[in-house]
C-alpha cells in the first residue's frame, strides 16, 4: 500500500516537473522563446521590482526542531526590509509589493527551479551555498569506552 | 499499475503544491489496512524512488573498505560500519522520531521513541543505540513500530503538562509534533500529573521543569560540549528531576544552547519568554558578527523588530551551536541607537541636522586640514564594503592613515597566513596537541574554543596555555604568562616542546591581543622558531595560528587597512571614526574634527562633532571575513532606525559632496572594486586559505618585552557597541562574572 502510495506519487511529480510553469520553462522546442525577464514585463509587474536583486537560498533546519520535512526547499529571499510600525494600530506596514511574498508559501524543489524563476522575473540573483550535515560513525559502545586514566585538575 | 495511473490523474491536482517530503514517509495509520500490504512488500522493489539522505547529509567514510548494505522498508543503502539503525535509516531518507538522540552529542538511548522494527528480532528496536549490521532488514512503518511508538507517546504524555498554548516551545516543539505524528488520540492516564520544582539557571534560560521528559540531552550538552559538569539528573522514577543539585546558574558560555536542544518547552529562553509566536517571526539567514568566528545564525525578526537570533548549521565554523553573546545580544540593536545626522553646536550639545548639511560640513573640514592630518579608523563591526569605501576616500583625500581597531598600529597585513586561523576551524579536531599563546579561547572565540574542548575530548590532546591567569573548561597546562615561557619552549628548554615536537599534528594558536604589543614582531618571531623546530608546518599540515579577535580584523587586513605612520593621532586634525569606539584618543589633539559614523552612540560619540547614523548587522548587506579566512555575507533582517543608512553608502555620499566622487554607486561595483584588492573577499561561503608560508618574512631584530600577556577581552559579555547597549548582556555579566 505505502508502495503504491509512492508510485502515485513520484508519478506525479514527473508530470508535475513537465507540466507545471512555476517549477519549469517552457521546454526548449516550443514555438516561443522566453527571454529573461519577460515573464515579469508582460505581467505588468511595474519596473523597479523586475530589477531587483534576490537571494536564493535552501532553509536551514531549525535548531530548535528535529524533524526535517521543512528541509530540502528552496526559496527566494526578497531582502525587503521597507517595513515600519503604523503609528494608528501599532501594526507593521510596509512599502514592498514582495514584502511577504518570500516568506510564505513560495517554495521550489530545486535549485534550478529557483535560479529560472528569478531569471524569468529579470531578477539579479545569488544562489546561497546550502550546508548540509556530516553524517559521522556513533555508538552506544563510546560511552563506555576506555579513555585512559581521568586526568586530575590542573596541571 | 493501471489503476495506479489512473488515481495518480485524480490526486495529482490535489497534491500539487504539497512539499515533495510529505509522501516520501508514510505514516500508517491503520494498523489493520496495512499489515497485510507491508509484510508483503518487504523486497525490495524494482522501481522504488532514489531516496536523499535526510537534509541532504552526507556521509562520512573513515574507510571505504569498511561499508555495509542494510534496508530500510526495503531500500538498500550503503553506510560505514558501525553506524547506528537510526543513521542508516536518515541516510535511508527515513527520519525517524526520537527525542534523547542528537547528532552532536552522546547516545543516551533512553526515550525509547526511536524504536523501530527489525526482521528478526522478536521485539522493536531503539534505532540510536543499536548498531546497524550486515544486510539488516530495518522496518519503520509496520504496526509494530506504529504501536510501539504510540505506548512510548502515552508514557511521555503521562506526566507532560497541558501547557502548550502557554508555552514558548508551541509551534517547534518535538513533543507536539511527535504526538501528532505518532501519537494516539488519547490518553489512558487519569492520576494526576507530576510537577517539578522550577531551577533557576540563570539571566538566559527559563525552566519549566513539569515540562521536562528526562532525555538528558541538556545534561550531555552541558558535560560534553559546553564542558560544565552543572547540570545532572537526581531522584529516579517519576521523582527524577534535572537541576544543579545545589542552587546554582549555570556558568557556561554556551548555555543558551541547552534551549535549542531541549526537545519540550521545559528549558526556553528567558529574554524571548512570552515575546512572539515562531510562526509569526521571519527568519532571514545571516552571519553574527561579535566575534571572530562569524557563526551562521538566523535572525527571526516580526515585523521591523529582531525577536531572537537561533543558530544555523555550518559543520565548518560552529556546527550548530552559538555562544550566548551571539543569541542575545539583539536586544542591543534597539537600544541606544543613533537615528539621524547630529552635530555638535557651540554649547557642546548635539543638534539633528539633515544629511545634506552634515556632509557638507563634514567635506568643508576635511578640505580645511591638510591630506597627512586625515585619518580614518574602522570599527570592529564593520564589514568589507564600507572599509573599501573608506580607505578609497582617505587616498582619494591624500591620506594613508586609515585602519581598522584592534589590529594595533603597525599590523602585518603582507602575508595572508600571518593573520588567519591556517588550521580551519574544523580542522583543529584532527590535532592532538595545542599551544595557545596569549589567547583565552573560551572568551574570545567560543566557537574555536568548543571545537579545542570537543578535540580534546575525542583524542584527549594535550593543551599548553601561556597567558595571564584564566578559566579553561578541559584539561589545560598552564604553562605560563609571558612571552619568557615561549622563549623556553622555542629553545627547547621547556618539555612542553617535546610534546609540540612529537606531536603528529601539532597546533599553535597565537591570540590578537598580541597584535597591540610593542614587540609583536618578536613574539611571531619566536612562534615561529617553535613552529619550524616542532615541525607545525608542513605541506600537508598547516598549525600555526592566529586567533582573531573582531569581525572586521580579517578583511581589513586582507583590504591593507594599515596606517602609514604608527603615531598619527598625535597631529591628526580631522579623524573619521566608521564604529570605531576602542581607539584611544587621549593624544588627539583638542582642536581635531571627529565624525563619528556608527550605529550606536557608544564611546565613540563621547567627543565627536558630527554624528552620521548607520545601519547595523542585522539592517545590511556587507561582507565578513571569520578568523580562518572564510568570507561570509550578512542579509538584512530588519529595517534601519531612523534615517540611518549603510556605511559604504554614507561615504560614498561624502565623497562626492567633497568633490572626490568614488567610481561606484552600487553594491556590485563596489565589490568589483573589492576584487581588485582582495578577490578572496567574493569568493563567498568558501574558505580561502593562504598562500605563501612564514617562511618569506623577513628577520625579526625587535627585542622581546618579558611583560606578562594582557587578557584581551575583559568582559565576554560585553565586547562591542551593540552587547554593550544590551540589557540581557549587562545582565549577565552582573550575574555570571561576579563583577
Ligand atoms: S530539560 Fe529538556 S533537554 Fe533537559 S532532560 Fe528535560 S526535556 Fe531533556
Ligand atoms: S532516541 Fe533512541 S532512545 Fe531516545
Amino acid at each position: 500500500m505505502a508502495h503504491a502510495l509512492q508510485r502515485i506519487w513520484n508519478h506525479g511529480r514527473a508530470m508535475r516537473a513537465t507540466v507545471c510553469p512555476l517549477s519549469r520553462p517552457f521546454s526548449s522546442d516550443a514555438l516561443v522563446q522566453l527571454q529573461p525577464g519577460e515573464i515579469g514585463k508582460v505581467s505588468g509587474i511595474p519596473e523597479e521590482h523586475l530589477r531587483r536583486r534576490v537571494v536564493i537560498y535552501s532553509p536551514a533546519r531549525t535548531a530548535t526542531q528535529q524533524g526535517s520535512g521543512k528541509l530540502g526547499k528552496w526559496k527566494i529571499n526578497f531582502m525587503s526590509t521597507q517595513k515600519w510600525e503604523n503609528p494608528l494600530m501599532g501594526w507593521t506596514s510596509t512599502g514592498d509589493p514582495y514584502a511577504n511574498v518570500g516568506d510564505a508559501g513560495f517554495n521550489f524543489d530545486s535549485e534550478v527551479a529557483a535560479k529560472e524563476f528569478a531569471e524569468r522575473h529579470g531578477w539579479e540573483y545569488v544562489v546561497k551555498k546550502h550546508n548540509t550535515p556530516l553524517l559521522k560513525v556513533k555508538s552506544y559502545a563510546e560511552n563506555f569506552k576506555w579513555k585512559g586514566l581521568p586526568k586530575t585538575d590542573g596541571n | 499499475m493501471g489503476l495506479g495511473l489512473i488515481a495518480s490523474r485524480a490526486i495529482r491536482p490535489v497534491n500539487f503544491f504539497s512539499s515533495s517530503r510529505f509522501l516520501l514517509r508514510t505514516i500508517v495509520s491503520k494498523p489493520e489496512l496495512q499489515s497485510s500490504a507491508a509484510a508483503a512488500d518487504a523486497s525490495p522493489e524494482p522501481d522504488l524512488p532514489p531516496r536523499t539522505p535526510v537534509g541532504g547529509a552526507r556521509v562520512h567514510f573513515t574507510n571505504p573498505e569498511d561499508a555495509i548494505e542494510v534496508f530500510v522498508d526495503g531500500y538498500p543503502v550503503k553506510i560505514p560500519k558501525g553506524m547506528t539503525v537510526l543513521q542508516a535509516c536518515e541516510v535511508a531518507g527515513v527520519d525517524i522520531p526520537r527525542f534523547c538522540y542528537h547528532s552532536r552529542l552522546s547516545i543516551a538511548g533512553n526515550c525509547r521513541m526511536c524504536l523501530v522494527e527489525v526482521e528478526k528480532s522478536p521485539k522493536p528496536v531503539a534505532s540510536c543505540a543499536m548498531p546497524a549490521l550486515p544486510g539488516m532488514k530495518i522496518k519503520t512503518d509496520t504496526p509494530v513500530a506504529k504501536k510501539a511508538r504510540e505506548g512510548v507517546m502515552e508514557f511521555l504524555l503521562m506526566n507532560h503538562p497541558l501547557d502548550c498554548p502557554i508555552c514558548d516551545q508551541g509551534g517547534e516543539c518535538d513533543l507536539q509534533d511527535q504526538s501528532m505524528a505518532f501519537g494516539s488520540d488519547r490518553g489512558r492516564f487519569t492520576e494526576m500529573k507530576r510537577s517539578v520544582v522550577d531551577k533557576n539557571l540563570g539571566p538566559l534560560v527559563k525552566t519549566v521543569m513539569t515540562r521536562c521528559i528526562q532525555c538528558t540531552r541538556c545534561v550531555r550538552f552541558a558535560s560534553e560540549v559546553a564542558g560544565v559538569q552543572d547540570l545532572g539528573i537526581l531522584g529516579r522514577g517519576s521523582g527524577e528531576e534535572i537541576g544543579t543539585y545545589v542552587e546554582k546558574l549555570m556558568t557556561s558560555e554556551l548555555s543558551g544552547n541547552v534551549i535549542d536542544i531541549c526537545p519540550v518547552g521545559a528549558l526556553t529562553s528567558k529574554p524571548f519568554a512570552f515575546k512572539a509566536r515562531n510562526w509569526e517571526l521571519k527568519g532571514t539567514e545571516t552571519i553574527d558578527v561579535t566575534d571572530a568566528v562569524g557563526s551562521n545564525i538566523r535572525i527571526d525578526s516580526r515585523g521591523p523588530e529582531v525577536m531572537r537570533i537561533l543558530p544555523r548549521l555550518n559543520e565548518d565554523i560552529n556546527e550548530e551551536w552559538i555562544s550566548d553573546k551571539t543569541r542575545f545580544c539583539y536586544d542591543g540593536l534597539k537600544r541606544q541607537r543613533l537615528n539621524d545626522p547630529m552635530i555638535r553646536g557651540a554649547d557642546g550639545r548635539f543638534k539633528v541636522v539633515s544629511w545634506r548639511d552634515a556632509l557638507a560640513i563634514v567635506a568643508e573640514v576635511a578640505h580645511q586640514v591638510k591630506p597627512e592630518e586625515i585619518i580614518g579608523i574602522a570599527g570592529k563591526l564593520s564589514d568589507a564594503e564600507s572599509m573599501m569605501a573608506l580607505k578609497d576616500f582617505l587616498n582619494r583625500m591624500g591620506s594613508n592613515n586609515v585602519w581598522c581597531e584592534g589590529t594595533g598600529t603597525q599590523p602585518n597585513a603582507d602575508l595572508r597566513s600571518g593573520y588567519i586561523m591556517n588550521t580551519s576551524i574544523s580542522g583543529l579536531e584532527k590535532a592532538d596537541v595545542f599551544l595557545l599563546v596569549g589567547t583565552q579561547p573560551r572568551v574570545e572565540a567560543v566557537m574555536v574554543n568548543a571545537r579545542i574542548h570537543k578535540t580534546v575530548r575525542a583524542n584527549n590532546a594535550k593543551v599548553g596555555y601561556i597567558g595571564p591567569e584564566t578559566d579553561f573548561n578541559y584539561d589545560c597546562q598552564h604553562l605560563g604568562t609571558g612571552p619568557n615561557t615561549l622563549k623556553e619552549i622555542a629553545e627547547g628548554r621547556h618539555p612542553f616542546f617535546s610534546a609540540i615536537s612529537n606531536a603528529k599534528n601539532p597546533v599553535i594558536i597565537v591570540g590578537a591581543g598580541v597584535f597591540e604589543r610593542e614587540d609583536k614582531d618578536a613574539i611571531f618571531s619566536v612562534v615561529e622558531t617553535i613552529a619550524k623546530k616542532g615541525n607545525v608546518v608542513r605541506p600537508d599540515w598547516n598549525g600555526l595560528n592566529v586567533l582573531l579577535l573582531n569581525a572586521a580584523q580579517a578583511a581589513a587586513l586582507d583590504l591593507g587597512l594599515v596606517p602609514e605612520s604608527s603615531n598619527s593621532i598625535d597631529s591628526a586634525k580631522f579623524v573619521y571614526l566608521m564604529g570605531a569606539d576602542e581607539v584611544n584618543l587621549d593624544k588627539l589633539p583638542d582642536d581635531a574634527f571627529i565624525v563619528y559614523q556608527g550605529h550606536h552612540g557608544d564611546r565613540g560619540v563621547y567627543r565627536a562633532n558630527v554624528i552620521l547614523p548607520a545601519s547595523a548587522f542585522s539592517e545590511k548587506e556587507g561582507t565578513y571575513e571569520n578568523t580562518e579566512g572564510c568570507a561570509q555575507q550578512t542579509l538584512p533582517a530588519v529595517p534601519t532606525v531612523g534615517d540611518a543608512r549603510d556605511d559604504w553608502k554614507t561615504i560614498r555620499a561624502l565623497s562626492e559632496v567633497a568633490g572626490m566622487r568614488l567610481p561606484y554607486d552600487t553594491l556590485g561595483g563596489i565589490r568589483s572594486r573589492m576584487r581588485m584588492v582582495a578577490p578572496n573577499l567574493l569568493q563567498v561561503d568558501e574558505r580561502e586559505p593562504a598562500t605563501f608560508g612564514h617562511s618569506l618574512k623577513p628577520e625579526v631584530t625587535q627585542k622581546l618585552n618579558p611583560a606578562r600577556f594582557k587578557s584581551a577581552v575583559e568582559n565576554f559579555y560585553m565586547t562591542d557597541a551593540i552587547t554593550r547597549a544590551s540589557k540581557i548582556m549587562a545582565q549577565c555579566s552582573a550575574s555570571l562574572l561576579k563583577k
